[in-house]
């Protein structure tokens, strides 16, 4: 117990100053302070549920090197792959040992997993997080040369509704990319013709091809095209404005709702039991590595936001327990669950 | 020649001894991991993305791709020698690779192999050089339709390629389509044939299902011919190809070139489909088909050079569009990614050195390799005289070990084991295997685009006709397969005739 209140204090103590104010040095010994005696004495295990160089990889590999930078201790990147992330997820959840040595890099996909196909056998309350690491709202693109060169959102939402039936969106089929579709649709009150690609880069490339008139995706799926003045951004399911894109409005703003808010929502977490110093010392680690203004610039460079609005890996809980309700909501609502 | 000056700036980024030597490593690795069953490209380059966080965009990039490319040349040591293939695109070159081995000419394949990899390198690089922006164009107007169509004609082509039964060959086809609908639906995400369990539901992997119908069976069928005292003969005839053998190859290197270069610029196909393609036009065009499977050194030369080229092909919607055609130019796109290049139309003007550098890097690479596999023939060919019981329980470890890499599941290990089972039986009753891997790597495609297609259609099959692209290459399969049936007709009428009419010419 008297451990865990150090540990607290030196949290809040970690929390509260500035990581400029500290050099490299100073961190590492504030956290070798706090290091348990009997962990790690093995390499740290990051566990990534999807293929070696996607975007959830890509972020654990970052991760990695820079826990590896405060902590000096090695840190290894698994892929358990397959299944679109779902076996990578039930291993986790229900056969990784709680002994802090595995920890998952995840995002939204746990909980959406949990609720879809884990079928009761586990859920994200398996989960406990570690530390919020970045998100990237989820956007819808048009061409600069096709139907909706020169429209906006709520011209795009004018056409689903006088023109129902012929308007061809690409998606990711069951995920957040075809569940925003889905929403848009029922506010406009007119279907659309929901093309499944197999992720976002195949839907930017129909999108170029003139083969769909929108295409889904993140920022770090399209920004070549961007740049080049190939695609132009209609709307974002964030809650507000990007700061580096303002110019860009929310899927709510625009159709007066709240509901509209899909992303890849990236965390640590470790299966529930981890012991208590084992827990705190994992997230001291992360919380400072995740502070470092190199990791933050490499992954603003995959166009990812790095702001953290969690004060602890508590309130990193409370928001995956917020969005897995809205979510599951939005599961009833459209009978994809029993009510 | 704008072009030109391009390339010498792309050369004069190249020619530093520090991504010179960044692009021997690669190669080296990429041999390495070729020639090793099991371990292929995609694993050596997620274990080795984390080295490159700290170097420099150029050099990351250069010696990603030279194992890439490298994986290729190496791929066919372990088809030819053992009749494994190192990784899945040189499935096909067991067909003659290993027959020539068996012969003594385990040199000459080897050998025309590296030789054609690296002419199919070195012109799939100039195509990538020239033609750029102009098949970026092409590409775009492939849609869901359209690579349908391509699928279509995969599998016909395939039945083309196939010495035996043509029925046996459709059995496979649809085996191996059967094999791919298992674990999540693309569409809609629901479980097929998974009968409940997690495992089940990522499908089953297409290198563990490699390693066991190729890897494991050749093993099995080797005991038992070992148990039975049969020894296939060790002599080693000539370390190079002969001239003959030139004359036999060089327009299937062109050839394969030219489809594996088209093939590389396609998502979804890329070096598998290619080498399987070309082998299939090699014997089609040959003046002597019955020689294929036999060690026809076409066989080996237009497989392995359109799997090379299709590398190249495939480094065209890489840079251009940021689009990865298969599995490793995915990673090599998240490479890119993380040291800050966003890969796509800017990328040429944006960073005319990385795009540049690699593709002059890919012409230095090719030449290092082809030094390298030149004088390593000779070091393989010795593998040759390590007796059975040594080479193959070395060699069942390292596929194993490759299986379990892939996912780090052990279930996977399993389905090797499984389908190793299968595919002893299946090969004593004389079916061939290469189609049922071709049939699960183009089965969820062609599922998907047809999926895509009829959605986009709202259900109405006229999409594959009133568009140009997609009809061309329907009616091609269409026609591809209106001969095949009128040859077996005319085959099994001859077959009727000489029964019942015995002598010539009477009534």
């Amino acid at each position: 117990m008297k451990k865990l209140v150090a540990l607290l204090s030196l949290l809040l103590l970690v929390g509260s100053v500035p990581a400029s104010a500290d050099t490299l040095a100073e961190i590492r010994a504030r956290l070798a302070a706090s290091k348990p005696a009997d962990y790690p004495t093995q390499p740290i295990e990051f566990v990534v549920v999807y293929p070696a160089g996607g975007g959830m990889d890509t972020t654990a590999r970052l991760l990695a090197k820079y826990v590896e930078k405060y902590a000096g201790h090695r840190v290894i990147v698994v892929n358990k792959t397959g299944g679109a992330g779902f076996i990578g997820h039930t291993y986790l959840a229900t056969q990784a040992k709680a002994d802090g040595y595995t920890v998952g890099i995840l995002a939204n996909g746990a909980w959406t997993d949990a609720m879809l196909k884990a079928k009761g056998k586990w859920s994200h309350k398996n989960f406990e997080a570690v530390a919020f690491v970045n998100y990237a709202p989820v956007t819808w693109i048009a061409s600069t040369e096709g139907r909706f060169k020169d429209k906006t959102l709520k011209d795009v939402v004018a056409t689903i509704k006088s023109e129902p039936g012929t308007v061809k969106i690409a998606v990711v089929p069951s995920i957040s990319f075809e569940f925003l579709a889905e929403q848009v649709e029922t506010l406009a009150g007119g279907k659309v013709v929901k093309v499944p690609f197999q992720g976002g880069a195949p839907g930017v490339t129909a999108l170029l091809g003139g083969h769909v008139d929108v295409a889904t995706g993140f920022l770090s799926e399209y920004r070549g095209h961007l740049d080049a003045g190939k695609v132009k951004v209609l709307a974002a399911a964030a809650e507000q404005r990007a700061p580096d894109m303002p110019q860009v409005p929310t899927f709510n703003e625009t159709l007066d709702a709240k509901h509209l808010v899909w992303s890849a929502w990236r965390f640590a977490a470790v299966p529930r039991g981890v012991p208590t110093a084992r827990k705190g010392y994992l997230e001291a680690v992360l919380a400072a590595a995740l502070r470092d203004p190199e990791l933050q610039a490499e992954y603003q460079k995959t166009g990812s936001i790095v702001d953290n609005p969690y004060a602890n890996a508590a309130a990193v809980d409370a928001a995956i327990e917020k969005s897995a309700t809205l979510e599951r909501q939005f599961f009833t609502t459209t009978g994809r669950l029993p009510k | 020649m704008e072009v030109l000056r391009e390339l010498a700036t792309g050369f004069g980024v190249i020619l530093t001894p520090a991504n010179l030597y960044y692009c021997f490593l690669g190669s080296l690795v990429g041999t390495l991991v070729g020639v090793l069953p099991g371990i292929g490209p995609l694993a050596a380059l997620s274990l080795l993305l984390p080295f490159t966080f700290t170097l420099p965009p150029v050099p990351s990039l250069v010696m990603l791709a030279a194992i890439f490319y490298g994986a290729m040349y190496g791929g066919s040591t372990t088809s030819i020698l053992v009749n494994i293939p190192g990784e899945a695109a040189s499935v096909v070159t067991c067909l003659d690779g290993h027959e020539m081995a068996k012969q003594g000419r385990a040199g000459a394949a080897l050998g025309i192999a590296a030789i054609g990899s690296f002419v199919a390198g070195t012109v799939g690089n100039l195509g990538l050089t020239v033609f750029s922006p102009a098949l970026v164009a092409i590409a775009l107007r492939f849609g869901p339709p359209e690579y349908f169509a391509v699928m279509i004609l995969g599998f016909v082509v395939t039945l083309y390629m196939i010495g035996g039964s043509p029925l046996k060959a459709m059995v496979m086809l649809a085996t191996g389509v059967f094999v791919s609908v298992v674990g999540m639906d693309i569409v809609n995400g629901a479980e097929r044939f998974t009968f409940g369990s997690v495992n089940l539901s990522g499908g089953f992997d297409l290198v563990a299902v490699v390693m066991g119908l190729f890897g494991v069976s050749e093993i099995l069928l080797n005991v038992e011919a070992l148990a039975r005292g049969e020894v296939f003969s060790r002599k080693i005839r000539g370390l190079l190809p002969t001239f003959r053998d030139w004359l036999d190859s060089w327009a299937a290197i062109l050839r394969g070139t030219a489809i594996g270069f088209g093939f590389g610029v396609l998502p979804g196909g890329g070096p598998v489909t290619a080498s399987f393609l070309s082998y299939a036009v090699e014997r089609r065009l040959s003046r002597r088909p019955e020689r294929f499977g036999h060690g026809a050194i076409e066989g080996v030369a237009g497989p392995e050079a359109a799997n090379n080229a299709a590398v190249a092909g495939s480094m065209i919607p890489l840079l251009s569009l940021g689009l990865p055609s298969n599995a490793v130019t995915a990673l090599l796109l998240g490479a890119l990614v993380i040291h800050g290049v966003q890969p796509g139309p800017m990328l040429m003007t944006q960073h005319p050195d990385i795009f540049w550098g690699v593709i002059a890097s890919l012409y230095v690479g090719n030449v290092m390799l082809l030094v390298l596999n030149l004088p390593l023939i000779s070091l393989w060919v010795q593998l040759l005289r390590i007796p059975y019981r040594i080479l193959f329980p070395s060699v069942l470890l390292l596929t194993v070990i490759g299986t379990y890499s892939i996912n780090h599941n052990i279930f996977d290990v399993w389905v090797m084991i499984g389908f190793g089972l299968s595919g002893y039986v299946l090969r004593k009753l004389g079916y061939e295997l290469a189609p049922l891997v071709l049939a699960m790597v183009l089965g969820p495609l062609l599922e998907q685009t047809l999926r895509q297609s009829l959605i986009m259609s709202t259900g109405n099959p006229a999409i594959f006709l009133t568009r140009p692209i997609a009809a061309a290459l329907v009616l091609l399969a269409a026609a591809l397969v209106a001969v095949l049936v009128l040859r077996q007709r005319r085959l099994g009428l001859a077959g009727a005739d000489a029964t019942q009419h015995p002598t010539e010419g009477s009534p």
